[in-house]
């Protein structure tokens, strides 16, 4: 039982993040059909600009995260310029493999500027770290922060989209871009900025997960899997799919390792994708974010 | 006997009928014209014909042997060739190349035969090839051979993406809005390409189509869709005066 | 002397050279050139796969590591002789590479592209955990060739072996893609609904172009094995994959030749920077987003406008979408530009 609950904590911490990493899978997708695989480094280099900013030079951690943030949206924006705005006419595969080459060129900047593959960089907790008792069921205070702060990002998402103007501007674009057009809203800057909203969150879920993880560059990659997998799972066009999709995915990694085995927990991500092409196309929600016409 | 016969007919798609209790009869030489509004099912109707999508009900017979439920390429093999509203040719080809992908069926070379280059193969390759210029010439292209398909106008590429159906000797063309984005001179030209079609190669032709001219004056027989259903079948004399055809256009007309 | 730079040229001197090369080498060369030769047969057959079929599949270097694994499994742990067991690893992946033909008929694009990624970083995993067949993330060494009763050494007979196979895929994959077979793929590729409606069956041919990458992927992981007389997982990891996306996507997709000038070019750089994993990563990511962006066809276009009688066949993508809307119900649809260009 004490196994039980500790996993489904551990489960539904790692899924908070896994959502928002989600997100920003999805919303990007939902507005440009695109999925972007240099989306996990966008979370690694928010990290790292944390890491920087708090450990390296010593800013407060709430300014920090936010510092944090805003980078990371910098960084979706160039991604945006870079790799989809000049493609986009171009199909599937030059954005992939574009993506794909903005990734690794991530990473290696990221392995030059902070450390090598060895270094595993340590980043300091929010508050003490000594684990609070909640009825017979252990977890570390940091975990609380991790859900806390994952489940507030997702409620300024959703209050950002239902209220702004800009949010609204994005998902009427996603809808119907031709329609959007015509209404006046300029597409091409639209998609800019949903790759870089798409960021932040990435950006904003690193900065969060970090104390509990350490960092380190090729944590993009996997964070990126990981994500995919909680999109695809509750449905790539869908937003409550994929915060859906990134809690089942959290408990479903931590239950295979725990009564599996241990090794079992970096392959699930993996199953559940492949799981999910297969026989969920549509996803839990059923939305595949099919762009109308 | 028809060629082609459709058969009760219907489908959904999420719940909302796409093709209802259709019955369609195409006799053998007949140039066959769909028109219907937006909607009507018109292309759905090609798509089940051609074994893109399964009717839920239905039966489709093409000369005497019933094809309801074959893959697409199963059902080209039997001698149906299809045309498509959106450009299909294949851009990284030569017009001849895409051409002789035409003769697909009518060759049999495989994998192994090409990679070792035997005779059979190097016969084939220059029968294809053949084959492909004599579509080329008959209408009218054969100077494009080797060009890219991006150097032919609109127009043209149109006119090759329906020759490539008529290489392998079909019995029945199904082409879906032959004349969209044609100017009037290139529609006149289409309309006596389908009558040559029909009248020199014997191949039978159901064709879906908005430019009402071109159809009324090239089809034998129109077929008019609405909302799913067949609302009327006959001779283009007829049609036209056809009251529930009438009201279906109703504010919709569209004249080239 | 209009053909003097022709493509077929290129490959008599290329491996011409390289037949000669064991004579006054030195040991590094041959291991370098070892690489340049399996790496072709590597681009060739994800080329065949992306370029040619258009098929987006992520999963060829996870195919080179079935073959790899196959090859030496079969020998250490069955104790098969090398030359059945490098077939064997070969044909193993082939297999597993056909079975992607299936999810690829109901999967395209991202859904296709991400499902062979999940599925290559799958295998990774159990070369590293499945420890019981695979040996773990130790991996494992073998004895390295004996080529008796031919009088030549272990090293000289690998590079000769490697030259052969990469010769004969070579030549096979050129002559099956001037053919009805390529003409197919390429069909598959520019236009899936219109090649269905002309007879082409699409599970047959995505089957093939399926088979013949993981065989080459698979061929070229057999090959593998007796150059370093070792295996191991990280050899098979995402910049294995960057690696032949890169090679590909330089050399040109959709180009025999541009596979071989692409495989060449990129080992060097790979070589020349072995020491720098993270300038490595770098560089091929900057090279990949560098071409698509600004030569999207590839070093072979330059080839193909400077040098005189370069003759290859048309078959290179210029990355025109196709819609896949051409049978979609009686919705209006966005037609091309209809102005006439008489």
């Amino acid at each position: 039982m004490m196994m039980f609950s500790y996993l489904t904590a551990t489960g539904i911490t790692t899924g908070a993040l896994y959502a928002l990493v989600a997100l920003g899978i999805v919303v990007v997708y939902k507005a440009t059909e695109v999925v972007n695989l240099a989306h996990g480094d966008l979370f690694m280099i928010g990290g790292f600009f944390a890491y920087t900013l708090h450990v390296m030079w010593g800013i407060p951690y709430i300014p920090s995260l936010l510092l944090a943030v805003a980078g990371s949206f910098l960084v979706g924006i160039v991604t945006d310029r870079i790799a989809y705005r000049p493609l986009m006419s171009q199909g599937l595969v030059s954005v992939l493999l574009a993506t794909i080459g903005f990734s690794f060129m991530l990473k290696g900047i990221a392995r030059i500027v902070w450390g090598g593959k060895g270094d595993y960089l340590p980043f300091p907790p929010l508050v003490a770290p000594e684990p609070i008792q909640f009825g017979g069921i252990m977890i570390l205070s940091q975990h609380l922060v991790v859900v806390a702060g994952a489940v507030l990002v997702m409620i300024c998402f959703a209050v950002f989209f239902k209220t702004t103007r800009a949010g609204k501007w994005m998902q009427a674009t996603a809808d119907n871009p031709k329609a959007a057009t015509l209404v006046g809203i300029r597409v091409s800057r639209v998609y800019m900025y949903t790759f870089g909203v798409g960021a932040a969150a990435a950006g904003a879920a690193a900065v969060l997960m970090a104390p509990l993880t350490l960092l380190y560059p090729d944590i993009g990659f996997t964070l990126f899997i990981k994500g995919f997998a909680a999109a695809a799972l509750g449905g790539l066009g869908s937003i409550p799919g994929a915060i859906l999709g990134g809690f089942l995915v959290g408990l479903i990694e931590q239950f295979a390792g725990g009564y599996i085995d241990t090794s079992v927990q970096d392959v699930s991500a993996f199953v559940v994708i492949m799981f999910a092409m297969v026989f969920l196309p549509n996803g839990l929600l059923g939305l595949r974010g099919v762009r109308k016409v | 006997m028809s060629i082609l016969t459709v058969d009760d007919a219907s489908i959904s798609f999420g719940g909302v009928e796409a093709l209802a209790d259709v019955n369609v009869e195409i006799e053998r030489g007949e140039i066959v014209g769909i028109i219907g509004p937006n909607g009507a099912g018109k292309t759905t109707l090609l798509n089940v014909i051609c074994g893109m999508n399964l009717p839920d009900k239905g039966r489709i017979t093409l000369d005497g042997t019933v094809i309801t439920g074959w893959k697409p390429s199963r059902i080209a093999g039997m001698g149906l060739g299809r045309t498509f509203q959106t450009s299909q040719l294949f851009h990284g080809m030569s017009v001849l190349e895409n051409m002789m992908v035409g003769m697909h069926l009518g060759s049999t070379s495989g994998l192994f035969a090409a990679a070792f280059h035997t005779k059979r193969m190097r016969d084939e390759e220059v029968m294809m090839c053949e084959k492909a210029m004599e579509a080329l010439e008959f209408v009218g292209l054969a100077e494009f051979a080797d060009r890219p398909g991006s150097a032919l106008s609109f127009g043209q590429q149109r006119i090759v993406e329906i020759a490539r159906t008529l290489i392998n000797e079909p019995k029945v063309v199904l082409l879906d809005e032959p004349a969209i984005g044609l100017s009037v001179n290139r529609v006149a030209e289409l309309d006596a390409l389908l009558r040559r079609i029909r009248d020199e190669k014997g191949i039978t032709l159901v064709m879906i189509e908005h430019v009402i001219r071109l159809v009324m004056g090239v089809s034998d027989r129109i077929v008019v869709l609405n909302s799913g259903r067949k609302i009327a079948d006959g001779k283009p004399e007829e049609i036209r005066q056809d009251r529930q055809v009438i009201e279906a256009y109703l504010g919709a007309q569209v004249d080239a | 002397m209009k053909h003097l730079f022709g493509s077929r040229n290129f490959l008599i001197v290329l491996f011409g050279t390289l037949a000669v090369l064991p004579i006054f080498a030195n040991q590094y060369t041959l291991f370098v050139s070892n690489l340049v030769m399996m790496y072709i047969i590597l681009a060739l057959g994800l080329n065949l796969l992306i370029g040619y079929a258009g098929q987006l599949a992520f999963a060829n270097a996870a195919m080179f590591g079935i073959g790899a694994y196959g090859c030496g499994l079969l020998q250490v742990k069955l104790g098969m002789p090398f030359f059945v067991a490098a077939p064997g690893g070969a044909v193993i992946a082939m297999a597993v590479g056909t079975l992607m033909a299936f999810p690829a008929l109901r999967l395209s694009g991202i859904y296709l592209a991400l499902a062979t990624l999940a599925f290559a970083q799958a295998t990774q995993w159990a070369m590293l955990h499945w420890e019981a067949v695979t040996f773990g993330a130790g991996g494992f060494a073998l004895e390295p060739l004996d080529f008796s009763p031919l009088p030549v050494s272990s090293a000289i007979g690998t590079f000769y072996m490697t030259w052969a196979v990469s010769l004969g895929l070579l030549l096979f994959a050129s002559f099956a893609m001037r053919s009805r077979i390529g003409r197919a793929f390429v069909a598959m590729r520019d236009g899936e609904i219109a090649a269905e409606a002309l007879g082409i069956d699409l599970l047959k041919y995505k089957a093939m172009a399926f088979a013949i990458s993981g065989f080459y992927a698979g061929a070229a992981g057999a090959l593998f094995v007796p150059i370093l007389d070792f295996v191991s997982p990280e050899s098979f990891d995402l910049f294995q994959m960057i690696l032949h996306k890169s090679m590909v996507v330089v050399g040109g997709l959709g180009s025999i030749m541009g596979s071989v000038i692409g495989a060449t070019l990129l080992v060097f750089l790979l070589e020349v920077l072995r020491d720098f994993k993270s300038t490595q990563e770098i560089a091929f990511g900057a090279l990949l987003l560098g071409f698509v962006l600004f030569q999207p066809k590839g070093v072979v276009t330059f080839i193909r406008r400077w040098v005189p009688g370069w003759n290859e066949p048309l078959h290179y993508t210029d990355g025109t979408k196709q819609t896949k809307q051409a049978a979609s119900t009686d919705e209006p649809v966005a037609t091309e530009a209809s102005e006439e260009r008489t």
